[in-house]
């Protein structure tokens, strides 16, 4: 049985690591690469690297940042995210050592490169990014460079429901960085039903990825800030997770890697 | 003391430092190279490979790659296929349109049933009692996929549930075909290699 997944969240702003909160306010952690390693140690069932100053200043993506985290040799999967804007950064990143990529502001702009992507690198490998807040009227699709709300559009809707991308990454942006903060309603009447989705942005709480890891069409969560706070962050939230159907906790082996070799 | 070289065979399509980093890790000697001679020193070769099936095919033949695997099958050297690079070693596959495979194990690459992905960490069930898997029956490995094998049960050794069961590890002797990433799945995914690239090279 598929398992459900703790994605790791690392946010990068200006070449460091950052806390973020609401997409405003950002608080410096370190070298992106060490809190990657970090996750990777610790055992999070997948990584996600978002480099949150790309497409808002028309930077193509971190592809140097890639390629010191591609050379780690990385044993957990890496999903990178942050000024996607073609096939060719698409392949790039991949070769670079991304397993998936997040695109954002394709689905603005420009949703022929997101199939062309897709084409290329097969629908597992993408991942729609899309920014939403609760409002009275509904669900609002947010559109950080330009700091503006719309509805989500139907060309983006089709284009999930057609098969193209493989998964929705949903951040409550307005909530991020605040314990507890996501805004279950953001799931509960997304309009596509049967997506996969992965929520983000203010998720701390192990009864809060329960309730959400109940929905069937939420197939991860993401966790970001939170597990800055203390070591082996991600495997303690699987220990309050164990009668899920999330990956166990797993802290070390005692069992011998080394390879048997002929005398 | 010998210790056995693995020969990653690089075609162009994903990054090789994760497979190189866990192989390194538990005591392989590992060259990456799309030259004949490089790879001719290998016990093993792997397969690795990330992206759509047409493209990959087409960097096998653009670089003389799909008769040199050929010839190393014959030879009996061992090959190891991982995720699209397993699904390299069938006939054909329908991702996007019909392309021709490496042709080295029987069967096709379709769609699953509801045109989804298979994209997580999941378990793997063995259908006959192996030494060489016994370590791995039951362990969660990392899955990233569109499309699986579809193909004789003589070759299939391994099976995942999503849905319906599909083959996750095909086999035809010294040809192995891995769906999942054992390079992305920590220490089941060394674990797994270990014990596998030491049976076909004792084999």
């Amino acid at each position: 049985m598929l398992k459900k997944r703790l994605v790791g969240v690392v946010t990068v702003k200006d070449g460091w690591a950052v806390q973020s909160f609401g997409y405003h306010r950002y608080l410096p952690l370190g070298k992106p690469e060490c809190l990657v390693e970090n996750l990777d140690r610790w055992g999070a069932d997948e990584i996600l690297v978002q480099v949150i100053d790309r497409s808002k200043n028309g930077f193509e993506p971190d592809f140097k940042l890639l390629e010191k985290l591609g050379k780690l040799g990385l044993e957990t999967p890496l999903i990178y995210a942050g000024g996607v804007r073609s096939e060719v950064d698409g392949v790039e990143l991949i070769q670079l050592g991304a397993d998936r990529i997040v695109v954002d502001a394709m689905l603005h702009d420009n949703l022929e490169v997101v199939r062309d992507l897709s084409e290329r690198l097969g629908a597992q490998a993408l991942i729609a990014s899309l920014p939403l807040s609760w409002k009275e009227h509904g669900i609002k699709w947010f559109d950080y460079r330009y700091k503006t709300s719309t509805q989500i559009s139907n060309e983006v809707l089709g284009l999930i429901q057609s098969g193209i991308i493989s998964e929705v990454l949903i951040s409550d942006w307005e909530h991020e960085g605040m314990p507890g903060g996501f805004e279950e309603k953001l799931i509960e009447k997304f309009p596509l039903k049967d997506a996969n989705i992965i929520a983000f942005g203010g998720i701390s709480k192990p009864g809060q990825m329960r309730a959400l890891l109940e929905y069937s069409g939420v197939a991860a969560v993401a966790i970001g800030n939170f597990l800055s706070y203390q070591e082996q962050a991600i495997q303690k939230y699987k220990e309050a997770l164990t009668n899920m159907p999330v990956r166990l906790a797993k802290y070390k082996s005692t069992f011998s890697l080394i390879a048997k070799t002929d005398v | 003391m010998k210790i056995y070289s693995v020969g990653i065979v690089d075609y162009g399509m994903g990054n090789h430092a994760s497979v190189v980093h866990s192989l390194r890790d538990i005591g392989f000697r590992v060259r990456v190279s799309n030259n004949a001679a490089d790879l001719d020193a290998a016990d093993v070769l792997m397969l690795p490979g990330v992206g759509a099936f047409p493209s990959a095919m087409a960097s096998l033949h653009e670089r003389g790659l799909v008769d040199y695997l050929h010839q190393q099958v014959n030879l009996g050297r061992p090959l190891i296929g991982i995720c699209l690079g397993m699904q390299l070693l069938a006939n054909a596959s329908y991702e996007h349109k019909h392309t021709i495979g490496l042709d080295l194990i029987p069967g096709n690459i379709v769609p699953f049933a509801d045109h989804g992905g298979h994209i997580g960490w999941n378990t793997l069930e063995f259908s006959q009692n192996n030494s060489l898997w016994s370590e791995s029956d039951g362990e969660a490995f990392y899955f990233n996929h569109s499309f699986c094998y579809q193909g004789p049960s003589e070759y299939q050794v391994a099976v995942t549930q999503h849905l319906i069961p599909f083959p996750s590890i095909i086999q035809r002797g010294n040809v192995v075909g891995l769906q999942f990433h054992p390079e992305k799945s920590q220490l089941a995914g060394k674990t797994l290699l270990k014990n596998l690239i030491e049976g076909l090279v004792h084999a």
